[in-house]
């Protein structure tokens, strides 16, 4: 019999489509006898879906800017070497 | 017609990086910079991981000419940073470690009974939906702060499998685990998430 605490060590691989027929069949016997779980199972995907939704990520714009110096600098020192040979 | 529409927009950047156009690296860097970082950091200390990062860009000014498009971009730039990141653990001879044998969080593990039922059980289930949440800055803060204190792996199988939306055989090439590892990882730090969260809505503190 799965218990809660399988359930919960399974619970992403049910979300995700990863788990065997057995093992899904089993968490969804659990799921129908068991509200805690549903709640659980619930939860854990609007926290999933709160973490998409979270990661319209802030850029760290000083390392960007970083970025582009040393990207110009490159960029800058081919052009001049191109225009040299031309 | 879709999808050719959908191509195209990666097909302008491509281009423009490679005629050397200076706002399309512009564009690349504060698009691809977060995920590139998040693959580094899985390898390297915060500060390595920024320089791997700088490198990197610096060699894809001459890389990119021979990017023939067949993964995606993001992809192509993920695995650079991955293989720099794995030549400097070399060189500094660190090893990423990572528990994999433990797929419950030891704080989700104490809230079920000896008998394998739930003694504390999850808390009331939020109707709003992800988006609406996100409008609270404070919950948006809280989700940085425990995301920052996610061990390294963690974050960044999480960051590459949901927020970069890597098909999981991407994530485990470009860092480096089996497909089962990749599981553990991926589920102790939703845990982690789904505890917070429930915190925040119990006491609407961090
Ligand atoms: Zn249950």
């Amino acid at each position: 019999m799965l218990m809660c605490r399988d359930l919960a060590r399974i619970a992403s691989d049910y979300i995700d489509g990863e788990l065997g027929t057995m093992d899904r069949v089993s968490v969804k016997m659990h799921l129908l006898m068991c509200g805690h779980c549903r709640t659980f199972i619930g939860n854990l995907r609007a926290s999933i879906d709160l973490m998409k939704a979270h990661s319209s990520q802030q850029v760290d714009e000083e390392l960007v800017h970083r970025i582009d110096s040393r990207i110009k600098e490159r960029l800058d020192a081919q052009r001049s070497r191109k225009n040299d040979s031309e | 017609m879709e999808t050719a529409k959908h191509q195209s927009d990666e097909d302008i950047l491509i281009n423009g990086l490679k005629s050397g156009d200076q706002a399309a690296f512009h564009e690349a860097v504060r698009l691809y910079t977060p995920g590139m970082l998040a693959v580094a950091r899985f390898y390297l200390d915060p500060s390595s991981a920024e320089e791997t990062v700088q490198d990197c860009w610096v060699t894809v000014i001459d890389a990119i000419q021979k990017f023939e498009g067949r993964s995606g971009l993001k992809t192509w730039l993920h695995r650079i940073v991955a293989n720099r990141a794995k030549n400097h653990l070399r060189k500094t001879k660190r090893e990423v470690s990572s528990d994999f044998s433990e797929t419950l969080d030891p704080e989700l593990a104490d809230r079920f009974a000896h008998n394998g039922r739930w003694a504390t059980p999850p808390g009331l289930k939020s109707n709003e939906s992800a988006q609406a949440l996100m409008e609270n800055g404070a919950l948006s803060d809280c989700l940085d702060q425990h995301l920052a204190a996610l061990p390294e792996t963690q974050r960044s199988a999480l960051m590459l499998y949901e927020a970069h939306q890597h098909k999981s055989d991407d994530v485990c090439n470009i860092l480096d685990v089996s497909a089962s590892n990749l599981r553990v990882l991926l589920h102790r730090a939703r845990q982690r998430i789904f505890l917070m969260v429930e915190t925040f809505q119990e006491t609407g503190e961090c």
